[in-house]
């Protein structure tokens, strides 16, 4: 690790700083060099420089002063700046919640509303009503849980088998796992629509869902979180059980799985938070729209005021809100877990 | 006692590694193998033979050629390489840099905040439980003509998203400043999370250092902050730019899917991956093929340079 | 710089929900630290020495009692402003920054105060004219020159002109005289450092505590010995008012120790800048302090030269933690004025007069003198060669700890039981009442 920069041994000039030198650069020897025999480097007395803060020789009162003014203009500003960017956030889901109770008259007047005039729960009835959007809850409902359960085992067993047991071309095969979570989705798509067409998922409604379900299974992500957290179980756990006599099925769900469940809940919620904000895919593979998820239903049915084309966008934001509320409860109750387990991600980088 | 090599591994990886090498591996390869047939029929599997035109096509360089009625037709397709492709890049370049800076200053305020700090911490992350297209169509809303962002700033009926029925399309730098906006506020809390993180891991004692050498809170920040926090903000830089180069459902949200709204249908707001999608639904499944391999070479190519970049500036 | 502290305390509020009460962590410590002194601060763990640190540095904020840096009280002013240099216990050193850019941080936020001077035009045009024409001469020489035989000369004969241009340029602006104010005080202005003044600095401390070659090296690259010395040469650069060291030697191997206490010792004495050093090692702060301050428990014990502290115990705790072997103690008595342990007489009483009581008796190690006619008698366990010194391990009943005595190596002594005499002023006794005095 040591690099010759030291400044005390004269270096031999390697052939490229020979090359610049002829074109005025220099290296920083030289440049070091160049600086001390300057003369008026030599005459800078330094035992003679009064050295002060940049805010000179005032009386320590006054300095007091200016650092208390400075510290709370500061506290002030930093809250401010949050507090509108807070709103910024929320406005957002503030204006959601009051479109979807206003009438459309309202939302298409020149003025808008920061209440509603008329609360319009009829907007959320209409929605379930007219719009299937029944089907299309149960049908998230279905696909999200199914598969949250199928990742939660391939994802308990593989991340076991990289954690505790050992085999050859383990290391191999964890990173060559690591490599795929590079690899845009995209490039799978395309052969993915082509595999399901061919296995003949696409003609029914329980094909669609295994189409939705199973590809899904795995998530090298979560294999990653969990086989970190499986590593933090001491070892000797695994051993005193060998000798106990248990097989490793015993040990993985008697003793690994029950010590992981925060992160097992964590993998739970967000897989489901990912089904539920499934687009592409059910789009792709649910041929009937009865079929399709709830994202899907909220983009593509039109949702447009009895008898015209024109966006009622009030029953728009109900469903918006239908789709929306169900996270946000999750997000309340599981915050915990949710937020640590993506925070995780960036702990290693 | 723990077994040198466990083939019982095996079984308990059997599940992952079947359904990788289906749904993973396979069409890793059957992609980019697809991307140079020529004519390629998914329902048959069949195809005219190897080829570069696709992404020749793609690139905008070689014509679809048409004969009718005894005349021959060159159509070149420019959508991608004059549509989607600026319009990815300049998404990219614009949302991430300011998302990021913005990002870093509401953590910095957050980590020096005593009161609410929980409270702030929580609203801000709200936007990432949500989904994206279901958000995307509130912003709709709010962009409408008549929506809320033109009466905030009393601009009238100015056109962001909307297609307008008198005929006076809203121009591609109102669509996109509305896209870029509604794209920056949703990528801030995966950022504000890895940030806050980064910054609470920074040993306080080097603030206690900076601060006994005078240095003020700007100096502290861009000297001391900023280096010690780089490899979160490398992580971030790399993870962004790679999500907004993939970004689609935004756009889905914001704009609406079946290519109502005038922007999408005339692909003035095109992205990639829209154009890889709808290569699907329009079953020229080589080209979206080329594509999505044009799109994995150039995020490649995109992280490498960020790697080398860091080589200097990352300390860990 | 003087430093005085008054009445200072600091007190750390518990929390009265989960029944944790308050810490008083200084309790009232009044010192004065004279101009260019060394003040160690010692005691054990949880005293108090590193918080009264933290409170002169401006890193805690006191709850009572005031801090005092010359004739301005600072006991509120925040760090940035105190001018004062910290060496940390873990040192802190940038990680990311190379050596150089750690010593050389300090100087980039201070400012450089001068006399803001009216231009002497005529004083400069002179000037400009003199170097213009020595220019003049070189560049006529440098005309008649070979271009290839003698590139050596030309080049030389630039760098010449380049730098009587820098100097010329220098020489003009000092050319001039100091203005003044109204009251006539000479008006000064600040102005950032430049790159070269920086430099010059950093390299001359650098000297000072010899890091010359790791300027380019990274923290991490360095041992423990040379963080330490670039953690001094940070506090040192922007020479402070006020030195402050918290725990300098205590990541440092045994050997290292040693030689750093000179260091900073040396350093110290050089730079003649107050300083005030917070340690648990009572043989580092003996060593180099011009004066101690021993702490228990946020209190001051005793504050005085380490000589008198070791010779003079006020009480107790400061008598047992001073010294290496640790003081013997035992149950002893006074009665007319004479120290009894157990049945021996150790001690006459002359200096006072000293009423009838049970005590506590302190015997240092170095004070018996083995003597077969000597009045203490205690029984030898062991016998421990040291080279210099013999020590003897001692079993005695009345003894409240390990009992150690240090006799020359010439000593005729054995296993078994041994009779001394004890010198008087290294025997001391201590009241049994909580404060533990000294009584003599």
């Amino acid at each position: 690790m040591e690099k010759s920069n030291d400044s005390t041994q004269p270096q031999e000039l390697s052939f490229t700083w020979k090359a610049l030198n002829k074109v005025g650069i220099k290296n920083k020897q030289q440049r070091q060099a160049d600086r001390e025999s300057d003369p008026v480097y030599q005459r800078i007395d330094t035992h003679a420089m009064t050295l002060v803060i940049s805010q000179g020789r005032l009386s320590a009162k006054r300095l007091e002063k200016s650092q208390k003014v400075g510290k709370i203009l500061a506290i002030i500003f930093t809250y401010v700046f949050l507090g509108v960017m807070s709103l910024i956030v929320l406005l957002p889901f503030y204006w959601m919640l009051i479109t979807s109770l206003k009438s459309n008259t309202e939302i298409r007047s020149d003025v808008q509303t920061f209440w509603p005039r008329v609360v319009m729960w009829s907007n959320y009835v209409t929605v379930f009503k007219h719009f299937d959007f029944g089907t299309y809850l149960t049908n998230t409902l279905i696909v999200g849980v199914l598969s949250t359960i199928g990742t939660l085992i391939t994802t308990i067993f593989a991340a076991f088998a990289f954690a505790r047991l050992e085999f050859k071309g383990k290391n191999v095969l964890f990173a060559i796992l690591l490599a795929t979570m590079m690899i845009p989705g995209e490039m799978m798509v395309i052969t993915n629509y082509i595999t399901v067409a061919n296995f003949g998922w696409l003609t029914s409604k329980t094909g669609a869902f295994t189409a939705m379900i199973v590809p899904f299974w795995i998530s090298v992500f979560y294999i990653y979180l969990l086989r970190q957290n499986f590593l933090q179980i001491p070892n000797e756990l695994y051993l005193a059980a060998k000798v106990d006599g248990k097989s490793d099925w015993e040990y993985l769900w008697k003793v690994m799985v029950p010590l992981s469940a925060p992160t097992l809940i964590s993998i739970f919620i967000l897989k489901l938070m990912g089904a539920w904000n499934s687009y592409v895919w059910p789009n792709l593979v649910a041929d009937q729209q009865e079929w399709r998820l709830i994202t899907n239903g909220l983009r593509q049915t039109a949702f447009v005021v009895e008898g015209t084309s024109d966006p009622d966008y009030g029953l728009q934001m109900a469903a918006t809100v239908v789709v929306t509320v169900p996270l946000l409860l999750l997000f309340i109750f599981f915050r915990k877990y949710i937020m640590r387990g993506v925070g995780r991600a960036g702990i290693k980088g | 006692m723990v077994k040198k090599n466990n083939w019982k591994a095996w079984l308990y990886l059997a599940p992952v590694i079947i359904l990788m090498a289906v749904f993973t591996f396979y069409p890793l390869i059957n992609t980019i193998g697809i991307s140079f047939l020529k004519n390629y029929n998914y329902l048959t599997a069949t195809s005219d033979g190897f080829t570069f035109d696709n992404y020749g096509y793609v690139l905008g360089i070689v014509p679809k050629v048409y004969t009718s009625g005894g005349q021959t037709f060159y159509l070149y397709f420019t959508d991608v390489i004059q549509k989607a492709l600026p319009n990815t890049l300049f998404i990219t370049f614009v949302t991430v840099p300011i998302s990021v800076l913005i990002s870093l200053l509401i953590s910095v305020g957050l980590n020096s905040i005593k009161w609410f700090k929980k409270f702030l911490q929580t609203i801000f992350f709200v936007p990432y439980v949500t989904n994206a297209i279901a958000v995307g169509m509130v912003f709709g809303v709010i962009f409408a003509d008549k929506g809320l962002w033109n009466y905030i700033f009393q601009l009238g009926q100015q056109h962001w998203i909307d297609a307008s029925k008198d005929g006076l399309p809203s121009d591609w730098g109102h669509a996109m400043f509305a896209l870029c906006f509604y794209i920056i506020w949703h990528s801030l809390p995966f950022k504000i999370l890895i940030f806050l993180s980064g910054l609470q891991n920074i040993d306080k004692q080097y603030y206690d250092a900076a601060k006994i050498d005078s240095a003020g809170r700007v100096k502290t920040f861009w000297k001391i902050t900023v280096p010690l926090l780089s490899p979160q903000i490398l992580y971030v830089m790399i993870t962004s730019f790679i999500a907004a180069f993939k970004e689609y459902n935004s756009v889905i949200g914001l704009f609406g899917a079946d290519n109502a709204g005038w922007y999408t249908g005339s692909h003035d707001l095109y992205t990639i991956v829209y154009y890889v999608y709808d290569c699907i639904s329009d079953g020229n499944v080589q080209l979206g093929a080329a594509a999505a391999v044009m799109l994995f070479i150039i995020i490649m190519l995109f992280t490498a340079i960020q790697f080398w970049v860091s080589k200097k500036r990352v300390h860990y | 710089m003087e430093i005085r502290l008054k009445n200072l305390t600091k007190v750390f509020p518990g929390d009265k929900k989960k029944g944790i009460p308050d810490t008083i962590a200084v309790n009232n410590l009044d010192v004065v630290v004279p101009d260019g002194k060394l003040l160690g601060l010692l005691g054990p763990s949880g005293c108090g020495k590193s918080t009264t640190l933290y409170m002169i540095a401006g890193l805690l904020e006191p709850t009572s009692g005031e801090i005092w840096f010359g004739d301005e009280e600072v006991t509120r002013l925040s760090p940035e402003r105190r001018g004062i240099g910290l060496v940390f216990q873990n040192y802190a050193l940038y990680p990311h920054m190379t050596v150089y850019d750690n010593v050389a941080f300090p100087l980039t936020n201070l400012r450089i105060e001068e006399p803001v001077l009216e231009p002497d035009k005529v004083k400069q045009g002179q000037i400009m004219a003199d170097f213009d024409a020595k220019i003049a001469a070189i560049e006529k020489e440098n005309s008649t020159l070979d271009k290839k035989k003698d590139e050596g000369k030309i080049n030389a004969n630039k760098t010449e002109i380049k730098h009587l241009k820098s100097l010329c340029r220098y020489e003009m602006a000092q050319a001039g005289t100091p203005k003044v104010d109204n009251d006539g005080r000479p008006l000064m202005a600040k102005r950032r450092l430049s790159k070269d003044e920086i430099d010059k600095i950093v390299r001359e401390t650098a000297q000072v505590v010899q890091i010359e070659q790791y300027l380019e090296r990274k923290p991490n690259q360095l041992s423990g010995g040379q963080q330490q010395r670039v953690a001094i040469a940070r506090a040192l650069v922007k020479k402070p008012k006020v030195l402050l060291l918290d725990e300098p030697l205590s990541n440092l191997d045994a050997r290292l120790r040693l030689q750093t206490r000179e260091e900073i010792r040396r350093i110290q004495k050089e730079t003649g800048i107050t300083t005030v050093f917070v340690t648990h090692d009572q043989e580092e702060a003996m060593s180099i302090s011009d004066e101690i301050v021993v702490m228990k428990l946020g209190i001051e014990q005793q504050r005085d030269v380490p000589q008198a502290v070791y010779n003079n115990p006020v009480n107790r705790f400061v008598a047992n933690f001073l010294g290496t072997p640790p003081i013997s103690m035992f149950k002893g008595r006074i009665k007319d004025n004479k120290i009894y342990i157990g049945q021996d007489m150790v001690r006459e009483i002359t200096e006072k007069k000293v009423a009838d009581q049970d005590c506590t008796v302190g015997i240092r190690p170095e004070g018996i003198i083995v003597d077969p006619q000597g009045s203490f008698s205690f029984q030898v366990e062991r016998i421990l060669t040291m080279g210099r010194d013999i020590m003897l391990i001692v079993k005695h009943p009345d003894s409240l700890n390990d009992i150690k005595f240090l006799v020359d190596a010439f000593t005729k002594v054995g296993v078994g039981e041994v009779r001394a005499n004890v010198k008087p002023h290294k025997c001391f006794a201590f009241s049994l009442d909580g404060s533990e005095e000294r009584i003599v």
